[in-house]
């Protein structure tokens, strides 16, 4: 045999052959020859490797180094570093998704350190083209201990013992079927294989044929023995070329080495192979649809029984298995029923191949144990949700199948488990969503595909699945009416019941799946008309405006910008948010996250746009509305619920006074957010604003000390609450009672009340500071303490990617030398003389999945550590205070401290004459969720006054006409987000003035042609 | 058949034969499960599921025309579930369609329009949403709307299994699904050999008579059983009566043998002679060479063929008399021409047109 120094096993399965690895195999062969290397060094195109997102791939051995997305330009710098020089060539290793660290061989990368490859033991390492690196990796020894060993019955033992079920989908357990089928009578039986491959984003099989074609060859002649067949067929789709080809090859490699046709070695035994090819219906993926087929008849399923064990092919008993079933039978006859019966959970024995796809990094084909979780398989091994985005379902089972949802990320994922949570395990197409897919979309997407699919044969497939795909259509286009529903439930119930196939008895599984777990979002799609996925485009304009809580005209605004028309700008903005300037600083910004930019490159920088328009356009003049309604409403805090409530109601001509605790307006604007992120005169020109509308805010007035809670109720008709979430939840570690521990809101409120006595010293932390917390208060009070002069290192019991806070939020953290140390949690505070002096620590690693679909972290025994500190804060989060609600009002709070609300309403509290928003009533939550709050209140309370007084609805003023230009360029090249200039250096880091400066015009202008005017049709 | 099938029906107690479907034992008891694909002496496929009925122990509803019995089998046809699943698919079946009772020709026999009157069905909670196929006119004896068509398949089973002819299937899949010869073709541009066995197969209006459109209702329809007058087959027929006019041919399977409800393109279609004008209703004799034909009386013709025949024979002998006799008589009439040629006339010169 001939030694080579080197083999490069380059990837040829059909993923790679479409991203170019023949390109790269011609460039390869010439690169080796051009320098003598072609004696020295093999080039073998394998089978599917599996990492297909990554293709074209190539494993170097002996060092097993594997460099991805090769392109033919590289290859000569490849060929003269590595083979030449023997160096590594980094930049075409794998990079981890998270920590972009380079990983250089393929044991040490998660996608397939974590796998457990059996029916894939030999992707990516055999040439599938060659027989005898098949037999040279114990390929067709099953067969041969099958054929010469044992008798029938006993393989049909071997594979009851191995608790194989059928990788198809339904997983019936696989020795069953054969034992059926052998117990048939006659000497006409056949042994099919189910190469029919057609679940959208399922590849599985198709691996498996173009890498280890003999795997599937062997096993089949294994079950021909033992049913007694001596003719097979393997009923492969036609749209997988490279598969025939490579079966082709093995079937006539294998009867040339008498492995396969007369006599197979030498036993006596006779079994023959064809290929039949599928002409691409779906169907005929069903047993007996994909019988008829081969029968030479239209691919339509017939009634069962009689069953192919006893009447299959030809009226013959027949055995049909899916590829997978089939490249599992070689090693459990080689290794025994119980090698294959180790792995897995009580009923699923062995491990099964997922093709995974869909919103994840690492798409490709992955093994793994039965009973895996399937957050292993999405994070771990699929290395998460690219972009940040965060997870919402994965679809198992395809059409047939049903989603499983972030909840249940922990679930082991085998036939029952996934049963039980509504999907099923299929063939293995294993589909991620992301956080940007719709329920109902996707829903609608499998019936289109079920329907079209149907064969037409039964009425209950046929027609139904029309009528439900009607339904589906309907309600992503806002056709939903009442009735949908409960119409889809029926249906899919009878339609499953009573249909001929598989086909249809699964069709209506995802909808039921997608009820099951998104209800809301169907029920938000008919009776709101949201798609909050912002996938449905007949329902909104454009997805960032869809994203927006006020549904701010986004891109209006924004189109505003590029012609320089400012003031109709701010214009725009004001008709939706009554704190542009604001939001244009501390906004979450949802719109950025679903902006259809961020799909090509990044999304358009909306929050600094609007701060841009804010900052330079000029103020209108705001005057006084005349009170014209004799109802008097009170507002109790002047946060941004309360202000955007008394402002819409003052606008409709209601007299609006504002009770504020504090001594002066703005609520967590003014007492938590920092100004060196708001200054205080930005967000005061808004207040007055409000002011000047005829709004009366009186502050230092607290409910229930300042002002009897009785006398609010007696003296105004009706009353919104919204006092917000300001007290700061407790760690609950001994010493949190100790001075110098802080709460994060309490700690930012007394800074900001007192920023003098703090600036100059007068009140101090401390020179060492830990923060607790991973959000928004967390960083607002790190950075607050960094410019106090202190060494501040934050504590977060998770990892980076689970922080609440803003990225961008804490990037500046870290940049004005705030150290984050993740993944620690307080035990507790460690005092001398009653002074705090530290903080022991525990060291955490992750654990199971919560709710959330974030892992939890769990203590690692012995990992305690004290952090020195002369000041703790702990900004862990925050509950609204209850304490000036009496509990005789009626008004009901719940364990969570927050309000619960009447029936049917969105802002009506347990007694009618109340009404509530804000953190009070969500928990905390963003300035622009409160400010929709306080649109929603001032609608609710302004129509139940008018219903009362038997008015009609309140007609919103005809709004001045603002023609929005459009103007999109010819060419929109890929280009960054504009960078928002911002303040460095020590003026910075000790300073509190505002860090971020604002765009210029010409930046502004430039950031602005970024816009693709989703909202336009054209 | 030996019934030894114990089972339980709609809680009655009873024996079935081995092959027994749960169709056939619920109407052998007299139980009424609806049904629109199934169609006896054709294979079972199950397509319409409108006969479903629930089994203990079964993972869904079973379709009953092609589910054989096993001992044990506790079958309920009559259940709210059941009912629901009927309804929803004679909805889904009426929605699909061009199903207008109004001008339909299988107004009162159609099996569609019964089973919605006895389910209840007010009207489908469907867009009714036909297809929009043109209706074929290009053949002058079938006419084939397939706007009207429920795609239940029996006219294909008709058409290959009982004729034979091998000329329909189904084309396209799912809702487009289509029935039709092959690549499309109307009938006439096909192999059809217009037997028509289709259009009796037809539960609905999709496939329908020409001729006797707008030619009468169902129940103005009188039915009379005769034998075909074509062959010597002596296919059992219904001629349909209106007005005293034979509107349609229409084959009955009730009448068993010889030709179980099947007929031939001259059976179902030629029988428009007897109505026409031009056709014969008493003997005419030509008197003189060359002379015009007579009507005669029976008398008088059977008098000059008697008399004529007993000349020949008496001048030129009985072999210069040939009988040459028809396919459209029956075998006794046959019997009895030979009987007469040979017995009568004393020849042996006796002829048939079959054997042409």
């Amino acid at each position: 045999m001939k030694v080579f120094r080197s083999h490069l096993l380059l990837c040829g399965g059909t993923g790679c052959h479409a991203s170019g690895s023949l390109a790269v195999k011609k460039e390869l062969i010439t690169e080796l020859d051009k320098r003598g290397l072609s004696e020295e060094i093999k080039l073998v195109e394998t089978g599917c490797n599996g990492f297909c997102a990554m293709g074209p791939i190539m494993v170097v051995y002996p060092e097993g180094v594997i460099y991805m997305m090769i392109k033919p330009g590289d290859v000569p710098e490849l060929v003269e570093e590595h083979l030449v020089k023997g160096r590594v060539l980094e930049r075409l290793l794998y990079r981890e998704p998270v920590t972009a660290g380079i990983i250089p061989t393929m044991q040490e990368i998660p996608f397939f350190a974590l796998q457990d490859v059996r029916v894939l033991r030999n992707r990516g390492l055999i040439d599938p083209e060659k027989i005898d690196e098949y037999i040279a990796r114990d390929g067709y020894a099953g067969m041969a201990k099958a054929l010469t060993e044992m008798t029938p019955d006993q393989i049909v033992q071997e594979v009851l013992v191995s608790g194989l079920r059928g990788r198809g989908g339904a997983g019936f357990p696989t020795g069953m079927k054969w034992k059926f089928a052998a117990a048939s009578p006659g000497n006409m039986k056949y042994v099919l294989c189910n190469a029919d491959e057609g679940d959208p984003g399922a590849f599985m099989d198709r691996s498996v044929l173009e890498a280890d074609p003999h795997a599937v060859l062997e096993g089949m002649v294994i079950a021909a023995k033992a049913i007694g067949a001596h003719q097979g067929y393997i009923y492969c789709r036609a749209e997988y070329p490279l598969a025939i080809h490579r079966l082709n090859i093995a079937i006539g490699q294998a009867k040339e080495y008498g492995l396969l046709g007369k006599d197979i070695l030498g036993t006596g035994f006779d079994f023959d192979l064809e290929i039949y090819q599928g002409a691409g219906a779906f169907v005929c993926g069903e047993e007996t649809a994909l019988m008829t087929s081969i029968e030479g008849k239209r691919g339509m399923p017939r009634p069962r029984p009689p069953f192919p064990a006893v009447a299959g092919l030809w009226q013959k008993p027949s055995i049909l298995n899916n590829v997978e079933t089939l490249a599992n039978i070689g090693q459990i006859l080689l290794r025994g029923g119980a090698w294959h019966a180790g792995v897995g959970t009580e009923k699923s024995k062995g491990t099964k191949v997922f093709a995974l796809t869909g919103d994840v990094n690492n798409v490709g084909l992955v093994e793994v144990p039965m009973g895996t979780p399937l957050g292993t398989i999405v994070f771990d091994i699929g290395g998460g949700i690219p972009k940040g985005k965060r997870f919402k379902a994965a679809q198992l089972g395809g059409p047939s199948g049903g989603m499983i949802p972030v909840q249940h990320l922990n679930a082991p994922i085998d036939y029952e488990k996934v049963a039980e949570l509504g999907a099923i395990m299929g063939s293995g197409g294993l589909i991620v969503m992301n956080e940007d897919s719709c329920a109902v979309d996707m829903a609608r997407f499998f019936m289109d595909f079920c329907q079209d699919e149907s064969c037409g044969k039964c009425t209950p497939c046929r027609e139904g699945t029309k009528r439900m795909l009607e339904i589906l259509t309907g309600i992503t286009q806002g056709k939903g009416k009442a009735g949908d529903i409960e119409l889809l439930q029926e249906m899919a119930a009878i339609i499953k019941d009573a249909s001929l196939c598989g086909l249809g008895q699964t069709a209506p599984n995802p909808v039921l799946s997608t009820l099951r777990y998104f209800r809301n979002e169907y029920e938000d799609h008919i009776y709101k008309h949201r798609c909050s996925a912002g996938v449905c485009t007949a329902l909104f304009k454009s997805p960032c405006q869809n994203a927006c809580p006020v549904e701010m005209d986004i891109p209006s605004y924004i189109a505003l910008i590029r012609e320089d028309r400012l003031e109709d700008a701010y214009k725009v903005m004001l008709r939706t948010n009554p704190f542009p300037s604001v939001c244009g600083r501390v906004c979450d910004h949802k719109c950025q996250f679903k902006c259809r930019r961020g799909k090509m490159d990044e999304p358009i920088a909306i929050k600094f746009l609007k701060r841009f328009i804010s900052d330079n356009a000029p103020r209108p003049k705001i005057e006084a509305v005349p009170v014209t309604r004799k109802e008097k409403i009170a507002v109790v805090g002047a946060g941004p619920a309360g202000l955007t409530a008394a402002r819409d109601l003052a606008i409709r001509g209601y007299k609006i006074t504002v009770f504020e605790e504090l001594s002066e307006p703005g609520g967590m604007l003014r007492w938590a957010i920092p100004s060196y992120r708001l200054p205080r005169d930005i967000l005061a020109k808004e207040i007055d604003d409000v002011r000047a509308l005829g709004v009366d805010i009186q502050c230092k007035k607290r409910v229930g000390k300042d002002i009897p809670f009785a006398k609010l109720e007696k003296e105004f008709d009706y009353i919104y609450l919204a006092p917000g979430a300001h007290k700061s939840q407790k760690m609950g570690v001994p010493g949190e009672e100790l001075q110098g521990v802080y709460g994060g809101v309490e700690f930012l409120r007394d800074f900001n009340a007192h920023e003098t006595a703090w600036t100059t010293g007068k009140k101090s932390l401390g020179s060492k500071v830990a923060v607790i917390g991973g959000g928004n208060s967390a960083i607002d009070a790190a950075r607050c303490a960094a410019r106090l002069g202190a060494d501040v290192t934050i504590l977060y019991r998770r990892e980076r990617k689970d922080m609440p806070a803003a990225v961008e939020e804490i990037q500046a953290a870290e940049e004005e030398g705030i150290r984050i140390d993740f993944l620690v949690a307080p035990l507790n505070i460690v005092e001398k003389n009653g002074k705090v002096i530290g903080i022991a620590c525990q060291r955490m690693k992750l654990g199971e999945f919560d709710r959330s679909g974030r892992k939890k972290p769990v203590p690692i025994e012995g990992s305690d550590f004290t952090l020195g500190a002369d000041a703790v804060i702990a900004a862990i989060g925050q509950v609204p205070d209850m304490s000036f609600v009496p509990t005789e009002s009626g008004i009901s709070v719940n364990k969570w401290s927050t309000f619960d609300l009447a029936k049917g309403s969105a802002s009506q509290t347990t007694n009618p004459k109340f009404y509530a928003g804000g953190d009070a009533l969500t928990g905390p939550d963003t300035v622009i969720g409160a400010i929709a709050a306080g649109h929603q209140a001032a609608k609710e309370i302004d129509g139940a006054i008018r219903k009362q007084n038997g008015e009609p609805a309140y007609e919103e003023p005809a709004e001045e006409k603002i023609v929005i230009p459009f103007v999109l360029d010819e060419d929109n090249p890929e280009a960054p987000q504009t960078k928002m200039p911002e303040l460095h250096g020590p003026e910075r880091r000790k300073s509190f003035i505002e860090v971020e400066l604002g765009f210029t015009l010409e930046d502004a202008i430039k950031e602005s042609k970024r816009c693709l005017r989703c909202d336009v049709e054209i | 058949m030996e019934k030894k099938i114990p089972l339980n029906i709609d809680g009655r107690d009873v024996e079935a034969a081995p092959g027994q479907t749960i169709l056939d034992v619920a109407r052998e008891q007299g139980i009424y499960i609806p049904t629109l694909c199934h169609y006896s002496k054709t294979t079972n496929v199950g397509a319409c599921r409108v006969c479903v009925v629930e089994v203990e122990k079964a993972r869904s509803l079973v379709a009953s025309c092609c589910m054989p019995v096993s001992p044990g089998m506790i079958i309920k046809t009559d259940t709210p579930k059941i009912r629901a699943s009927q309804k929803l698919i004679v909805e889904l079946l009426w929605a699909s369609g061009d199903h207008n009772c109004l001008t339909c020709e299988q107004n009162g026999n159609c099996e569609l329009q019964n089973l919605v009157y006895w389910l209840g069905i007010e009207k489908p909670r469907f867009n009714v949403d036909p297809p929009g196929y043109e209706i074929e006119k290009t053949n002058t004896v079938i006419q084939r709307d397939l706007n009207k068509c429920i795609l239940c398949g029996r006219c294909i089973r008709a058409c290959n299994e009982i004729q034979v002819n091998e000329i329909l299937d189904f084309s396209r899949r799912g809702h487009r699904a289509k029935v039709g010869p092959a690549f499309d073709a109307d009938y006439i541009d096909s192999d059809c050999y217009f037997c028509g066995e289709c259009v009796d197969a037809c539960p609905v209006g999709a496939l329908t008579f020409k001729q006797a459109r707008f030619a009468g209702r169902p129940w103005e329809i009188k039915k009379v059983k005769t034998t075909c007058t074509y062959c010597g087959v002596g296919c059992q027929m219904d001629l349909n009566i209106h007005d005293n006019r034979i509107i349609k041919v229409t084959g009955n399977r009730a009448y068993q043998q010889p030709n179980e409800g099947s007929l031939c393109v001259k059976g179902r279609f030629g029988l428009d002679f007897v109505g026409h004008p031009d056709r014969l209703k008493s003997p005419l004799i030509r008197k003189e060479k060359g002379g015009e034909l007579v009507p005669a009386t029976w008398e008088e013709a059977y008098d000059f063929i008697a008399e004529r025949l007993a000349g020949i024979k008496k001048k030129s002998g009985p072999e210069s008399i040939a009988g040459f006799s028809s396919a459209r008589c029956t075998n006794e009439e046959n019997y009895l021409f030979q009987k007469f040629m040979r017995a009568g006339i004393g020849t042996n010169h006796v002829d048939h047109c079959a054997r042409l």
